[in-house]
């Protein structure tokens, strides 16, 4: 391991050290304060990290990681998710005397787990970080362990997680048997076609295997129905990590397997891409028409989102590849942004002792005459998932068309209009009700500082990545 | 830069506006009736000096925006947008002041709406990017469908999400095209462009270009609205409130006619008059089809609602019949749509103003307590089913005249729509000011006076002389739309 290999690695290297303080932090003095300063401090050095990691960009990093502009992208965006989640966490937990030094460890974990997947190669570090991620998420969507509907969500998480993986870890053995080789670029169609028939279909079967256990994740239908138990189930926080980093994580894997591996060369496998893409425009927005809850809500629209960004999968030729990772990009940080804003709304107004979180959006009714500031954060993240201008959801909607077209993908084209035609039926009802009439009697709980400031800074982001897009670009 | 001047006016002038009357009651219409004002003044000064732009498409700012996708952020005028700029203005007084007391709740956030919507529609008439063009048709409805949501009637949520969702669907098809535009663009030249006077050099074979302006031809059929895309219309317009309506009616509807002549045929000539058939058909079932449904309405508004749909289907037969007359007659025809309508939806919030109600049933013998209103009502119904002297007379036949040559079939079915309008018109009036008095209503004030009396003088001034507006379009429109002529020919 060379001085640049070290540096590529840094990040993952800060955030790993970290976690053994954090432990020795937790055996000196336990201290939800000071493990909470300690962890958001140790995401924002590995954050600024990430610049010293340029100089091995597009450099292979021993055999297991490869450092390109994209997972650059990518892994700012999942620290800056966690930043907000370990910010909002604190006024969240905040209830009794209860120190919560685990939550934290847990939260490191995971983000170490997604950081690694983002620059994974080879199916080694794929499966190690895929398994951090998993583990640790497991422990926090059952943090709240007295909540009923949380218990059910961490083992529905816990089964269904696992059941994945062995079938992920087995579509690799597939994979490995027939190439002897681990890493995404040694299973290249070249030395496909020199193998035998037998060999080949094996190689299909394990592709699809681990697309299904990617999907699984990824929550695509039909592969989505642990997603609104989890969603709903899982601490607001925890539901904020699942539905930024966890995500952005595996598309990352899901694009880099695509792509170096060259399996959009293989017409079956792209039209298993083409279904689940279909599928999951359809079902997430479908079914997120008579959700009342919101982070149900959000659990069938980020069920569509994925379903839309699987868009990018299909090129034709090596030159739109790097359209589809740049708009892949785009769009993940238009659609975390805006989750962010929801998230942060949520955490902010519920809390954990209460045996659910305030996540009913007909109680918002009013919102926007009681509280401009937080409505039109609200409003201006829906807007986004919507994909109307202003925002940076219509730059990454623009980027999607912009990929489907040059690619000529009409059919996934018209399912993308027709499900974001749905799509804004949901996300139209949510901000009528803002603008409705107060009702009387119901006040929402009074709001922190940070929460407030947290959310016009993510809004102006949105805003700002939505004028001026040029200012988010890694190629 | 002086469109951007006036769009920044605008918009500032609604968050002002917002901001005093928070501060002190009523102080915010006065700060919008200020704003409006002053852009009308640097519009008409503008105008004054520089006179080209009556003669041709003139850039007035370039500047790099988005520079990934080679976006500028690109304004021009012509006198297209010249003319229709200027209507937006005058009906956004006309806004203001129907607004004055009908508005009583949330009035500063409302009128930062209606002035953040007239800027967007001034930013549609004047972008020559077509990514900005698409930008500003998008931020246009975020505010109008705040102010059916929220100021809106009974059923304001059902209409404007119905609205939104029909606007947008269809827009994404125009954007869709846009792309696949910009695209062909960049393979024929290497540079990705959006650029309107780059793009229209483009050659593209005729197939493409058949499903590249259908694309656009939807989004701009559905804003017209022509039948089968009118459905959101009725809903919208009767549900918002005044102001609303009188925007919707008078401006936003014109934005669809001016997408038309500016994209569908401006940008695919061949395209287009491949379609004309298609199109011109369309255009007379709209003026059938609307007409009827107006007279089966006992709803003020949804009436004048349908007559719109009706109204709008001359400017669609006129626009595809590619002759200079017909053009003319479809210019004339938006302006004077945009200044009857939005007389007969700031009517229509009179009398709810007096009455709560828009049900014609419960209206009658209003004539006998309020003649004024009633002498009014009866000049804006003549001018909607076209009594020559009023513009209305001259847009619809010229629009008439023009297009028989090229089309004398539709022609002759579409002039029965004049036969529908005089029904509907007579019955709007018979049923709300004649017959049996129901009941006694309070007579116009002198808001309401100016309100009816400055649309009035308005569409007889340019009634009795269209040539106010007409010199300014001959040598534009045989430069622009020459070649389909030619294509016409060609096929016929």
């Amino acid at each position: 391991m060379n001085a640049l290999e070290l540096l590529g690695l840094a990040p993952q290297i800060i955030i790993s050290v970290a976690i053994v303080f954090q432990m020795l932090l937790i055996a000196v003095k336990r201290s939800t304060v000071i493990i909470q300063l300690f962890t958001l401090g140790s995401l924002i050095i590995a954050t600024l990290t990430l610049y010293i990691t340029l100089p091995a960009l597009d450099h292979q990093i021993t055999r297991l990681f490869y450092l390109d502009g994209f997972s650059l992208g990518v892994n700012l965006i999942i620290l800056s998710c966690a930043i907000t989640v370990t910010v909002v966490s604190g006024r969240y937990l905040k209830v009794s005397q209860e120190v919560h030094d685990e939550y934290y460890l847990l939260l490191m974990l995971s983000t170490l787990g997604a950081t690694l997947l983002t620059i994974s190669n080879h199916f080694a570090s794929v499966f190690l970080g895929l398994e951090l991620l998993s583990i640790a998420l497991v422990g926090l969507v059952g943090y709240l362990r007295q909540r009923r509907h949380t218990l059910e969500a961490s083992f529905k998480y816990l089964i269904l997680s696992a059941t994945a993986s062995s079938i992920l870890l087995f579509g690799m053995a597939m994979l490995y048997a027939y190439s002897g080789e681990m890493s995404f670029n040694g299973l290249l169609p070249d030395t496909l076609d020199k193998a035998r028939q037998s060999a080949r279909i094996l190689a299909q079967a394990g592709t699809v295997l681990v697309l299904i256990g990617i999907g699984f994740k990824l929550s695509l239908a039909p592969l989505h129905f642990w997603t609104p138990d989890v969603y709903q189930g899982a601490p607001a926080p925890v539901t904020m990590l699942l539905a930024t980093v966890s995500k952005v994580a595996m598309f990352t894997v899901l694009i880099k397997f695509w792509f170096f591996a060259q399996h959009y060369l293989d017409q079956q496998l792209s039209l298993i891409i083409v279904g689940l893409a279909f599928t999951s425009m359809l079902v997430g927005n479908l079914l997120a028409l008579q959700q009342t809850n919101i982070k149900r809500l959000l659990a069938f629209s980020s069920i569509a989102h994925m379903g839309y960004l699987l868009i990018v999968l299909m090129v034709t030729s090596q030159n739109s590849m790097q359209l589809a990772m740049q708009s892949a990009l785009f769009y993940l940080m238009a659609y975390c942004l805006a989750t962010l804003i929801l998230f942060t709304f949520i955490c902010e107004t519920s809390k954990a002792n209460t045996d659910s979180d305030a996540d009913n959006w007909q109680h918002w009714q009013g919102l926007f005459w009681q509280s401009p500031l937080q409505a039109t954060a609200i409003i201006f993240a829906l807007l986004s998932l919507a994909g109307i201008p202003l925002t940076a959801g219509f730059i990454g909607k623009f980027y999607l068309l912009t990929a489907a077209v040059t690619n000529q993908n009409w059919w996934l084209l018209a399912s993308l209009v027709i499900g974001s035609g749905i799509g804004l039926y949901y996300y139209l009802r949510i901000i009528f009700v803002m603008f409705m009439p107060i009702k009387g009697g119901e006040t929402l709980p009074k709001r922190g500082v940070v929460g407030q400031s947290l959310l016009l800074g993510l809004t102006l982001a949105l805003l700002t990545f939505g004028l001026l897009p040029q200012l988010y670009q890694f190629y | 830069m002086i469109l951007t001047q006036i769009i920044l006016v605008l918009f500032v002038g609604g968050i002002v506006a917002w901001i005093f009357e928070n501060q002190k009651n009523n102080s915010g219409k006065w700060v919008c009736l200020l704003a409006i004002g002053l852009s009308l003044a640097l519009l008409i000064n503008f105008a004054n000096s520089n006179h080209e732009i009556f003669h041709q498409y003139v850039q007035l700012s370039n500047i790099s925006w988005i520079d990934n996708f080679n976006v500028f952020y690109a304004t021009g005028l012509d006198s297209l947008s010249f003319i229709l700029i200027s209507l937006t203005l005058l009906l956004a007084l006309i806004c203001v002041l129907v607004s004055w007391q009908e508005i009583t709740d949330k009035v500063g956030f409302y009128y930062f709406n209606l002035m953040a919507s007239i800027a967007g529609i001034i930013g549609v008439f004047s972008a020559t990017d077509l990514f900005l063009f698409f930008f500003f048709w998008e931020v246009m409805l975020l505010p109008m469908t705040a102010l059916i949501a929220i100021w809106g009637h009974e059923h304001r949520h059902y209409a404007a999400i119905k609205f939104f969702i029909f606007t947008q669907v269809s827009s994404l098809m125009m954007l869709i095209a846009i792309i696949a535009l910009a695209l062909i663009n960049q393979q024929q030249t290497g540079q990705l462009s959006f650029d309107y006077f780059v793009l229209q050099q483009l050659s593209v074979s005729a197939d493409i270009e058949f499903y590249l302006m259908l694309g656009f031809f939807i989004a701009f059929a559905v804003k017209l609205p022509s039948f089968p895309f009118h459905t959101w219309l009725p809903d919208a317009h009767t549900q918002a409130p005044t102001a609303g309506s009188v925007l919707l009616a008078g401006v936003l509807l014109k934005t669809g006619a001016y997408g038309l002549i500016r994209f569908v045929i401006g940008l695919f000539p061949q395209a287009s008059a491949d379609f004309a058939t298609t199109a011109s058909w369309l255009g007379v079932i709209s003026i059938l089809y609307g007409a009827k449904l107006a007279f089966a309405q006992t709803d003020f508004k949804r009436l004048v609602a349908y007559s719109s749909i009706s109204h709008m289907g001359f400017v669609m037969l006129a626009l595809f019949s590619f002759d200079q007359i017909a053009y003319h007659g479809a210019i004339l025809t938006l302006v004077a749509h945009g200044l009857s309508s939005a007389a007969l939806f700031a009517m229509a919030g009179m009398v709810y103003a007096r009455l709560h109600s828009r049900d014609l049933q419960l209206m009658g013998g209003l004539f006998a307590s309020a003649p004024r209103m009633g002498g009014m009502l009866l000049a804006f119904v003549a001018a909607a089913f076209g009594l020559p002297g009023l513009v209305n007379f001259v847009g619809e036949f010229m629009s008439l005249a023009g297009s028989f040559k090229a089309m004398p079939l539709q022609v002759i079915l579409a002039s029965l729509g004049l036969v529908g309008s005089a029904i509907y018109g007579m019955y709007l009036f018979q049923q709300s000011f004649q017959g049996p008095v129901k009941t006694n209503i309070i007579d116009l004030s002198s808001r309401e006076l100016l309100i009816c009396g400055s649309l009035l003088s308005l569409l007889v001034i340019f009634g009795l002389y269209p040539e106010l507006i007409l010199n300014h379009f001959e040598t534009y429109f045989v430069n622009q739309v020459s070649q389909p002529v030619l294509g016409m020919e060609a096929i016929g």
